[in-house]
């Protein structure tokens, strides 16, 4: 047989090969219900309503290894599930099962009515007010804070203007310095700072007051944008790779689920968020202000965790970096992993890592043996 | 037909025309939805079937019809039609936003299609079996990664798709100033009624937390 016979033959069992795959995914989305896609199950209870914010208590899974109760926060564009997709991929669960005691602030479902919210809302109303439940309800007067992406920085301005309330600050993939995008080389690092900035202030003025809201579609957008071969392959060649393995198909089905739940981001907090800190960048350079107050980065003197990815291209690592020069504490640690925006969370190869760092450093300092309270 | 019923019909047939104004801007909004949100995949297909330059008749008609719908207000006349008028000048411009976006961003294609043959060319040189479609559409799946990045960071690119977000905003806000009218009409509530009406409440629930703050905080230094 010739070789141009050979790759014909070649070339049509592959193509009966793929479209039989094809058959059989389509197959499994026809018998899979949205309900057997279950993401954020590790078991929590509702401690307080406010308004659309919930603050939940995590049931433990092992003993108290570490003494000060741990609120993670996230932020507002995506849910606090990617923190909590799956039993094997959680770091809720994962953090529960090294001995944490952790509580969790869900910002629900922002829509229209959320319209006027500002981040001082957030941070001096929402976080406050769930710091002072958590100490209403353990007796502690200062709590560990969990920040991831936005949340991180929400969690680093409270840190800054409650520092009396803080016991250790923990941030993740979370952008301080919001233009140290340009130092980095990735050709596929920081498209959504380049973005952000090629817009005028008045063009975010319009989206949000056009909407009301920063649309969720619309940041689900400008993600894709950001890895464009990723998402047109993703509902054909990708599925392929995974529709032999139901346990891989079930991943995907969750990722999918957790990507699909993208509330709208509060309008006049998307406003503060796009203008004053990814075009003015005045988090870093410290005129940033909540309540009237500027968020003075020196004022946070509690230790400091800050843990980022090495290949996130939504929040570049020497965005995340900037905060260990800017901040008053002299308990700073750095820890860089492997691993993408998403990935550091979700990706079998770094379950583990995140979550081992954060317990390492928070048992020692803050260790229920051996260590001051 | 009694004056009741006629004043009924006359209700109905106005009910049908709005009806069919809102499907019309449902139907013109969901297209400029998809065309923003589906903005890398069916560029490939679109550009076979746009035609840029062929716009350009069209944007001097929005240009007419925005000076007409731009002119003097009348108080008793006109103004729901000058309102529809700027809507569909607004569609046309975004139309045309949408095919020089559509240019721009097509552009990567062809050097990816470029590379990836000669990258192909140079791997079976010399008698090299050609690799099979996973390795062959890896290698494709690179190539035109990076190039469809490296042209996201153009200012070419930045600055057509800043315009046809500003132009997809214009129609979107064009159509709310229709959806308004509509509501006065038949004497609804409007978006803006509701944003004020959230406004109020949020400044609301502020006032009374930092007055609760401040009684909390005044108990807690008493009792010290």
């Amino acid at each position: 047989m010739s070789d141009q016979e050979n790759q014909a033959s070649r070339f049509a069992r592959d193509i009966a090969a793929n479209a039989e795959k094809m058959f059989k995914a389509t197959q499994l989305f026809a018998n899979t219900r949205d309900e057997d896609v279950a993401i954020g199950t590790t078991p929590k209870h509702l401690v307080m309503r406010r308004d659309k914010v919930e603050l939940f208590h995590y049931e433990p899974m092992a003993e108290a290894t570490a003494r000060t109760p741990v609120l993670l926060a996230y932020g507002l564009i995506g849910r606090y599930t990617m923190a909590d997709l799956q039993p094997d991929r959680s770091l809720v669960r994962s953090l529960l099962s090294k001995g944490l005691d952790l509580w969790l602030i869900d910002w629900g479902q922002p829509g229209r009515t959320e319209r006027w919210l500002t981040i001082d809302d957030y941070v001096d109303d929402y976080i406050d007010a769930a710091v002072d439940r958590i100490a209403e309800e353990t007796g502690h007067d200062r709590i560990t804070l969990l920040g991831i992406c936005e949340g991180g920085v929400f969690t680093t301005c409270y840190a800054a203007l409650h520092p009396e309330k803080v016991k250790n600050l923990v941030i993740t993939i979370t952008p301080i310095d919001f233009h140290a995008d340009v130092k980095d080389k990735a050709a596929h690092h920081g498209f959504l700072n380049i973005w952000t900035r090629s817009l005028g202030p008045e063009d975010v003025d319009k989206l949000v007051d056009t909407y009301g809201v920063l649309p969720g579609e619309f940041m689900s957008s400008v993600f894709s944008m950001m890895t464009p071969m990723r998402s047109l392959t993703k509902y054909n060649v990708d599925l392929i790779d995974v529709v032999d393995d139901e346990a891989k198909f079930m991943n995907f089905l969750r990722m999918e689920k957790w990507l699909a739940d993208r509330p709208h981001h509060p309008g006049e907090a998307a406003k503060q968020w796009l203008k004053d800190l990814y075009q003015e960048n005045r988090l870093v350079d410290g005129s940033f202000e909540l309540s009237g107050r500027r968020v003075d980065l020196k004022s946070i003197t509690a230790p400091v965790l800050n843990v980022f990815a090495l290949d996130d291209h939504i929040i570049p690592p020497d965005c995340s970096r900037a905060l260990g020069a800017k901040i008053g504490s002299t308990d700073y640690t750095e820890i860089p992993l492997p691993g993408g925006h998403v990935g550091l969370f979700v990706s079998s190869k770094s379950q583990g890592k995140l979550s081992q760092s954060i317990a390492d450093w928070l048992v020692a300092r803050d260790g229920t043996i051996g260590s001051e309270v | 037909m009694s004056e009741k019923d006629k004043s009924a019909a006359a209700d109905s047939e106005s009910g049908l025309e709005w009806a069919k104004l809102w499907q019309t801007m449902a139907e013109s909004s969901k297209g400029m939805l998809q065309a923003w949100s589906g903005s890398m995949a069916p560029f490939m297909l679109a550009r076979l079937s746009e035609k840029p330059a062929g716009f350009g008749d069209g944007n001097e008609l929005s240009a007419a019809i925005e000076r007409m719908a731009q002119g003097p207000r009348l108080a008793d006349f006109w103004d729901i039609d000058r309102k529809m008028a700027l809507a569909f000048a607004a569609w046309i411009e975004m139309r045309q936003r949408l095919a020089s976006y559509n240019a721009v961003a097509a552009a990567p294609w062809t050097e990816a299609s470029k590379r990836f043959f000669e990258t192909m060319s140079a791997a079976t040189a010399g008698g090299t079996p050609h690799p099979d479609w996973r390795e062959a559409f890896a290698k494709w799946s690179e190539i035109s990664n990076e190039e469809l990045i490296r042209n996201q960071r153009t200012d070419g690119f930045l600055q057509a798709q800043k315009a046809l977000l500003q132009a997809g905003l214009q129609l979107r806000s064009r159509q709310d100033d229709v959806a308004e009218a509509a509501s006065a009409m038949f004497g609804l509530p409007s978006r803006k009624d509701f944003d004020d009406v959230t406004r109020q409440l949020t400044e609301l629930r502020r006032e009374v937390r930092a007055l609760t703050r401040q009684v909390r905080d005044h108990r807690i230094e008493g009792a010290r």
